[in-house]
């Protein structure tokens, strides 16, 4: 009975502490960009009010929607949620790793982008079925490159459980500098990019119709609708932002609940997340978004930088 | 658990190798001349980086100068010949391929299993004698044929130069991988060698685009058979 | 007394080529580079005396070697040079009087022809394998820029595919001599030794022949471009076709005899190493090929000079089968028929510069009832294409035939009978286009007139070297070509 208890608080914890930080991270990147824009840029806490405004505001829905418009946000948002509770944050053995491993969280994002791409497709708007299909063909090249950056990871340590990959690499730090784990990450990055929709594959705060891929999708959402999806990709970009940190980095992390490791991991944590969000804005100012069909040839170069961590790894010798 | 200097040296040497391998990948799935050239640079200076560690690691001080020789001349000097042809013919993409981008890299990432199987078919007899950087064997075949693979499959002249480098590159990590490099006068030669290959390339290809519309090798089908 | 050998034939091309360098006038130019080849080719017949005494020679610091193999070589392609550089002579003040050269070219061409001979020795002389990788590299530099020699569009075109396919095959060979370096790392301490040929053959038996088989496919492939060995022969109807005609013949004649050496050293270190008939298997393979490549090629050709580069795939195809086969008999066969494939070829295209300058044309299709307009040079060359596909009495039909007797002496008739096959249609195909060269009325105005008497005596020399040879074997060439028999076998 404890145990259940410890269980299903130690999840609440880390499912509140995402929660909460994933629009203070967005907003920190939004403000970075601003910033070499020699802009202002609005507070890191801006995501925030935007999210509460949100809440309050009234929904408008297409009259020729179905009920997959509405519960698309709820079906989204829980996906992610249950995606958090699988990956290792601040401390490594996540309570609930026996539930799941990458190939779920792999599967739970694609069960995501499944419904958000009918959503576009639902309200019979040209712009909706337009950002669903680039999306779709976006993500049958990430997918695999996504299984295969983080197999190489996982081949090494033996398992596909994130908790194991993890701890594997906590033991022996000298794999970290292995030249097929630097690989697997630089395609894991390029990977978060597309997958979150950033620059060069998507711009997020474009206004253009017809540059959109993600916004197309969730054009037509408004009020606690869209609050919910808006969260969703937050936190989505907080998941990849930790898995890309403590995959290959996994230095600091707390291996107990213990008061003293908790404070230490999570300032490493934080510290680690706050740092790839840094190099995710550097990376979106400078740089344009790529032509849509540039776009496949980038993703492709993803999907064999992968393949060659795994290569490398067999060749090098892990 | 403290490393060793040889395990460190024998992890940066991996490191430098992965990413040559890297650089010849990113060339095949880039446009742009300049950025070939430059994705060059790095992978000589790479390469004489490799040269170093082998220096440092295994103390065959007979490859430093060679070492200097690939930076000064291969990390330098041929891409400053190199980026003075493009400026001056005013040629900056590659836009046609044989083999498009995405099937391009994939072809690579075959060529890459090939290799290794090469390699392993090299090595395989020799393990107790094998030099302590032969892993990197399968590397440096890569990169050999992933240059070939470059020249046939791209049309621009500047482009095939590249691609020959490149070749040049993964042939001499090779000797490096498996034999520490070959005596000196030798690799003294080989070096002034692909030196004045160059030059003569660079300056056909001039010629080239002073009698032909672009530096395309399309254009260059009068002498069919 | 080695090292005054080596030197001379070292020595007299580089002094050729630095005199020619510095001093640019024309008179000065022809002397220099007459005096300089022809003494290359004495010295070369110095050479090969004394290693016929000696069996083998070397320099005492081990970096220059050379045995029946490589003299025997070095004496056609100092040979063939020497001829190449007087015909130049007549060749170069005839363009000049046409207004086809200017001066400044001829001092270049001069100065390349003589590089090119230096860099053909240098190859031929050194002991050290990585040596005759930098030499065989540096021939590929040094004709880059005669073969573009006119400047024209297609000039420059050939140049760029020569110097480009040549430097991917001879990079490829430079992998297999690493790889071959790998292997005597582990017998021969000494690491600067250990690419040295004649250590590498004192320990051949205890190389890895896994490693070795990889190696000589390697540099099969690689020297096999520079030599035009089907499929890598595709730099050659180009490169031959806009190359000057004197140059063209150099070519055909030396520079594919130094990359045969090559090719042929490495036979020897790989038969001698991996048991089994892989190396002769791969030979044989590759010669039939080229043979076959040259067939539809020889009956489409509309360009004399291209014709005859087909004509030498063909036959560097003939060489390398004839080596694959493996006895002491098509060994001999084999060096036979280089030397008369020499002969030939430079008569061929030194004849076909005449007939060109001529006629200002390159296709043989205007190029009609030369025998009346030219009554000399068309009789040299239709005696001259007689004599290269394989006609009695001239030298080629010796050394093929003998080729075929190996051949169904072996144990599979069927190369033999392949080879045959190729052999016959090619010789239709040739007899076909030059036929229609030769007779028949003149169709084009034609302005030119035969050749100065000097190059005609030069060329009926050629002529008659190949008849001799067709019916008559001097000893002492028998002797020679022994000697390089006993080294091919190892």
């Amino acid at each position: 009975m404890n145990d259940l208890f410890a269980i299903i608080g130690q999840s609440l914890l880390q499912l509140l502490l995402v929660l909460a930080t994933a629009p203070l991270i967005s907003g920190i990147i939004k403000k970075i960009k601003a910033r070499l824009e020699r802009r202002r840029g609005a507070s890191v806490l801006q995501p925030y009010f935007d999210l509460a405004k949100l809440m309050r505001k009234e929904v408008v829905v297409s009259s020729v929607s179905s009920w997959l418009f509405r519960a698309t946000p709820y079906l989204v948002f829980t996906s992610t949620l249950v995606i958090v509770l699988l990956v290792p944050t601040v401390v490594t053995p996540v309570s609930l790793h026996w539930v799941g491993d990458i190939i779920t969280v792999i599967y739970l994002f694609a069960f995501g982008r499944f419904f958000v791409a009918l959503v576009g497709l639902d309200t019979g708007s040209a712009f909706g079925g337009l950002g669903s299909s680039r999306e779709m063909s976006i993500a049958s090249i990430i997918e695999p490159a996504m299984m295969l950056a983080i197999f190489t990871a996982a081949v090494t340590a033996g398992s596909t459980n994130l908790s194991v990959i993890v701890d594997n690499l906590t033991t022996t730090p000298a794999s970290m500098m292995n030249p097929a784990h630097l690989l697997a990450f630089s395609g894991l990055f390029v990977v978060a990019l597309a997958e979150t929709g950033r620059v060069p594959i998507d711009n997020p705060a474009t206004h253009l119709e017809l540059t959109m891929i993600h916004e197309a999708m969730i054009l037509e959402y408004s009020g606690r609708y869209l609050a919910f999806i808006e969260w969703s990709s937050q936190i989505k970009l907080m998941i990849f932002l930790a898995l890309l940190s403590n995959i290959f980095f996994p230095i600091g992390m707390a291996t107990t609940w213990a008061p003293w490791a908790l404070v230490v991991g999570s300032v490493a944590f934080f510290s680690k997340v706050v740092a790839l969000a840094v190099i995710v804005a550097v990376v979106e100012s400078t740089n344009a978004k790529l032509r849509l069909f540039r776009v496949p040839e980038l993703l492709m170069v993803a999907f064999i930088l992968s393949l060659l961590a795994l290569f490398l790894y067999f060749i090098v010798g892990g | 658990m403290a490393l060793t200097n040889l395990q460190i040296i024998s992890l940066l040497i991996d490191i430098f190798a992965a990413a040559i391998l890297v650089t010849a990948f990113l060339i095949v799935s880039s446009r742009s001349l300049v950025f070939y050239i430059r994705l060059f640079a790095v992978q000589s200076f790479f390469l004489g980086v490799v040269a170093f560690l082998v220096v440092l690691g295994y103390g065959e001080t007979h490859i430093l100068i060679a070492a200097v020789l690939t930076i000064a001349i291969k990390a330098v000097a041929i891409p400053v010949v190199l980026t003075k042809v493009i400026e001056r013919l005013h040629v900056r993409k590659e836009i046609d391929f044989i083999v498009n981008v995405s099937v391009s890299l994939l072809l690579c990432g075959v060529i890459v299993i090939l290799a290794d199987s090469v390699a392993n078919s090299i090595l395989s007899g020799q393990q107790d004698n094998a030099s302590g950087v032969s892993r990197v064997l399968s590397v440096s075949i890569a990169v050999m044929l992933i240059g070939l693979f470059i020249m046939m499959s791209r049309k621009k002249a500047v482009t095939q130069i590249v691609g020959l480098l490149t070749m040049e590159n993964g042939i001499f990590l090779s000797g490096l991988s498996i034999t520490y490099g070959m005596p000196l006068i030798v690799e003294v030669g080989i070096f002034f060698d692909i030196l004045i290959a160059v030059l003569i390339l660079g300056v056909f290809v001039f010629r080239i685009s002073k009698t032909f519309e672009s530096i395309s090798i399309e254009s260059l089908r009068s002498l069919r058979h | 007394m080695n090292t005054i050998l080596f030197a001379l034939l070292l020595g007299f091309p580089v002094i050729g080529t630095i005199l020619c360098g510095l001093l640019h006038k024309r008179r000065v130019l022809e002397r220099v580079s007459t005096i300089c080849s022809g003494l290359t080719f004495l010295s070369a017949f110095w050479l090969i005396w004394k290693v016929v005494q000696e069996t083998n020679i070397s320099s005492p610091d081990g970096w220059w070697y050379a045995d029946g193999l490589s003299a025997y070589i070095a004496v056609i392609v100092s040979g063939s040079a020497f001829i190449v550089t007087l015909y130049s002579v007549g060749y170069l003040r005839r363009q000049i009087r046409q207004r086809k050269v200017g001066g400044p070219k001829v001092w270049q061409y001069y100065f390349l022809l003589n590089a090119f001979l230096f860099t053909m020795m240098f190859v031929l002389l050194s002991n050290n394998l990585g040596f005759l990788w930098i030499g065989a590299e540096a021939t590929t530099l040094a004709t880059a820029f005669l073969v573009a020699f006119y400047e024209r569009e297609s000039s420059i075109e050939a140049a760029w595919k020569y110097v480009i396919i040549c430097s991917v095959g001879i990079a490829l060979a430079l992998f297999g001599i690493i790889l071959t370096y790998f292997s005597a790392l582990h017998v021969i301490p000494a690491p600067d030794n250990a690419l040295n040929w004649s250590s590498l053959m004192l320990v051949a038996k205890e190389l890895d022949p896994a490693v070795l088989k990889l190696a000589l496919i390697f540099v099969l492939v690689g020297f096999g471009t520079k030599a035009g060995l089907a499929p890598m022969h595709t730099w050659k109807p180009d490169a031959y076709g806009e190359a000057p005609a004197p140059i063209s013949a150099l070519m055909a004649a030396g520079l594919v005899n130094v990359a045969l050496y090559a090719i042929m050293r490495f036979y020897i270190l790989v038969n001698k190493a991996v048991d089994g008939g892989f190396a002769s298997t791969l030979f044989i393979i590759f010669g039939l090929v080229s043979m076959g490549v040259a067939v539809p090629f020889v009956f489409l050709q509309k360009d004399f000079k291209k014709l005859l580069a087909y004509s030498s795939v063909e036959h560097v195809g003939i060489i390398v089968f004839a080596i694959g086969l493996g006895t002491p008999l098509s060994f001999f066969a084999a060096l036979l028929h280089l030397l008369n494939n020499a002969v030939g070829k430079t008569l061929l295209f030194l004849t076909a510069g005449n007939i060109r300058m001529a006629y200002r044309t390159k296709l043989m299709g205007r190029v009609t009832g030369a025998i009346k307009v030219m009554p000399v040079s068309s009789t040299f060359l239709i005696l001259g294409v007689f004599a290269i596909t394989g006609w009695p009495p001239f030298g080629v039909f010796v050394s093929e035939l003998t080729i075929i007797s190996a051949g169904f002496a072996s144990d599979t008739p069927v190369p033999s009978l392949i080879f045959i096959l190729f052999l016959a249609t090619i010789f239709v195909g040739f007899i076909n286009s030059t036929a229609r060269m030769i007779f028949g009325v003149p169709r084009t105005a034609v302005k030119g007139h035969e050749a100065d008497p000097f190059s005609l005596v030069l060329l009926g020399l050629l002529l008659a070297a190949l008849l001799l040879l067709g019916v008559f074997m001097p000893s002492s060439l028998q002797l020679c070509i022994q000697n390089a028999v006993t080294v091919l076998c190892g």
